[in-house]
């Protein structure tokens, strides 16, 4: 497996007391929309920093495009923004991408492509400092695009974006690793790591406690049985085979089952004489599962 | 690195505080140095008229660069790098990948050419002074030699570089720029002010005296031809001597300077940016 980001017990820690980030094993994938998923403080940021050696760890090791963070070598293939976008608050958009190109080593013509990737490009002259919290957003997206990287590092790109431009910039995000670029996305927000990301890694008090695809995070699918009278039902189901434990759920009761004993369950509520008004496949959503890894 | 040296100018040139500190530090030293002494009386300043004309520029200009303008240089050098971590564009800068001492080595030459200006102004403003009191006066204008203007043009900006150099190193250290500044000014101001004024009574003193920026800058202006007792009257710039030779200034000065930058450059090159 072709893994560009890479961590073996990765530890950051502040003093005895404050461990930030604990023996993470992080691998992403060439090619994927990695979400990093976790709570303020979870240790996320300071996962971030290490990655692109503006932190340094207190033990353990990472590769990132096979170099060690921070080396040029690997900067230069690395678009990243962490935290909030900052920008030299006279100069323009453009000027403050000009800045960054001729440190990067990077053609001026790119900037005013990134610029409209961003759909910045009207507002380019005016000067930083006027722009809108979504706009620096945009700008911080569109400074992290100019070295046309391999990876791309981005943490919470969606902060300060009403719902209109969250919508635009995850179809944004989902556009560039569609080019074969690798993401990777740091994140609270369950639904923005859920629609974007092929695989997701949950990080508290700075170990990974979880990993996998949305899919393989929200677990076995259950049932939903809506049914009357409601005791039977549940007796009755209770004792079907191929059907597990059993939720009470505000007048109806969750199985867990596989979508295919269905009609199974249906049929002998209703041979038992027991009104169904409702079967529905169930799922855990990721929020309950990052509740639940996270609590 | 030429890219990266421009990138750093442009970083520089449109930042409005580097325009006004250049006018004020123009403004100023034409004040203090032409506009104050004449109107007051040429006859009673030090020097007399003589020193007011155009053949004493070199000399009387560079008397009020090893403080005044060193603390303007200092503010630059702060500016420069300190204001990175007030804006958080130290994470930017780091993560753009040519290696931070590159980048801080592009930064420290930025700064080297931004200083140009600040020595070019006050020596055109200060010509046009001097050339306005000798036509008032009806007196000789007979200009420095040229050699000698290139001689005090590179002192005074090896002078203000120290001073930027040590801005550099304060905005890293203290990750800022009113902390740096303030010691910085607290530094030229009472530690070099104070103890080079004790030097006559404590001789001790004078062995530390001697490698002060201060001492140093002022020993270079004195080779160039400005008078002691205009250096000894400079306000809370004044230094009262002993000057050492011109070449020991030099060398003092460009020692500190790289001391600075690699004081500077190794506290960048390990220090976390959080």
């Amino acid at each position: 497996m072709d893994f560009v980001i890479d961590t073996h017990a990765l530890t950051r820690r502040y003093g005895e007391a404050i461990v930030a980030v604990d023996s993470l094993d992080l691998r992403v994938r060439r090619g994927e929309v990695y979400g990093f998923l976790g709570p303020n403080g979870a240790g996320k940021t300071t996962t971030l920093r290490m990655l692109l050696g503006l932190v340094r760890p207190t033990s353990g090791s990472a590769t990132v495009l096979g170099e060690p963070p921070g080396a040029p070598a690997a900067l230069r293939r690395i678009g990243a923004m962490v935290e909030a976008p900052a920008f030299y608050p006279y100069l323009s958009g453009r000027d403050n991408l000009r800045v960054l190109a001729r440190r990067g080593g990077v053609r001026e013509d790119r900037i005013a492509r990134v610029l409209a990737q961003v759909d910045l490009d009207a507002r380019a002259g005016d000067r930083a400092t006027t722009y809108s919290m979504g706009m620096k957003q945009r700008l911080g997206v569109a400074a992290a695009l100019l070295k046309d990287p391999e990876v791309l590092i981005l943490d919470e790109p969606t902060n300060g974006l009403d719902p209109a431009g969250m919508a635009e910039m995850r179809d944004f995000i989902r556009s560039l690793a569609q080019g074969g670029r690798t993401v990777l996305l740091s994140s609270h927000l369950m639904g923005e790591v859920e629609q974007m990301s092929d695989r997701v890694g949950v990080i508290r008090e700075g170990s990974l406690v979880a990993e996998g695809t949305v899919d393989e995070l929200r677990g076995r699918t259950g049932l939903r049985v809506r049914a009357e009278p409601l005791p039977e039902a549940i007796d009755l189901v209770g004792r079907l085979p191929g059907v597990g434990a059993i939720t009470t759920v505000d007048g109806a009761f969750d199985v867990a089952a596989d979508a295919a004993e269905a009609p199974a369950i249906n049929r002998a509520l209703v041979e038992a004489g027991i009104a169904v008004s409702e079967l529905s496949p169930r799922r855990a959503s990721l929020e309950d599962v990052f509740l639940e890894l996270t609590r | 690195m030429t890219r990266m040296i421009s990138a750093e100018l442009l970083v520089l040139r449109k930042r409005a505080a580097t325009w006004i500190l250049l006018g004020l530090w123009t403004l100023l030293s034409v004040f203090f140095a032409y506009v104050i002494p004449y109107a007051l009386d040429p006859e009673d300043a030090v020097g007399g008229l003589n020193e007011l004309l155009p053949q004493s520029l070199a000399g009387h200009l560079t008397a009020g660069f090893p403080f005044f303008g060193g603390v303007f240089a200092l503010m630059l050098g702060v500016f420069a790098i300190g204001s990175e971590y007030g804006w958080d564009t130290l994470k930017t800068l780091f993560t753009q990948g040519p290696g931070r001492l590159r980048l801080f080595t592009a930064k420290l030459a930025a700064l080297g050419v931004a200083l140009v200006p600040f020595v070019l102004a006050p020596f055109v403003a200060g010509a046009v002074a001097s050339f306005v009191i000798a036509r008032i006066e009806d007196a000789p204008v007979h200009w420095p030699s040229a050699w000698l203007l290139v001689r005090a043009l590179g002192a005074t900006w090896l002078i203000l570089a120290v001073w930027a150099a040590l801005g550099a190193l304060l905005g890293v250290l203290t990750r800022g720029t009113s902390l740096a500044i303030g010691v910085g000014i607290l530094y030229a101001l009472v530690i070099e002010g104070l103890l080079s004024a004790f030097t006559d009574s404590v001789g001790a003193l004078e062995p530390l005296s001697s490698v002060f920026l201060r001492s140093n800058g002022y020993s270079l202006a004195r080779a160039l031809g400005a008078l002691p007792e205009a250096i000894s009257s400079n306000g809370p710039g004044s230094f009262g001597g002993p000057f050492v030779a011109p070449g020991q200034a030099v060398a003092v000065l460009a020692a500190f300077i790289a001391g600075f930058a690699a004081v500077a450059g190794l506290v960048l090159r390990r220090r976390d940016v959080t």
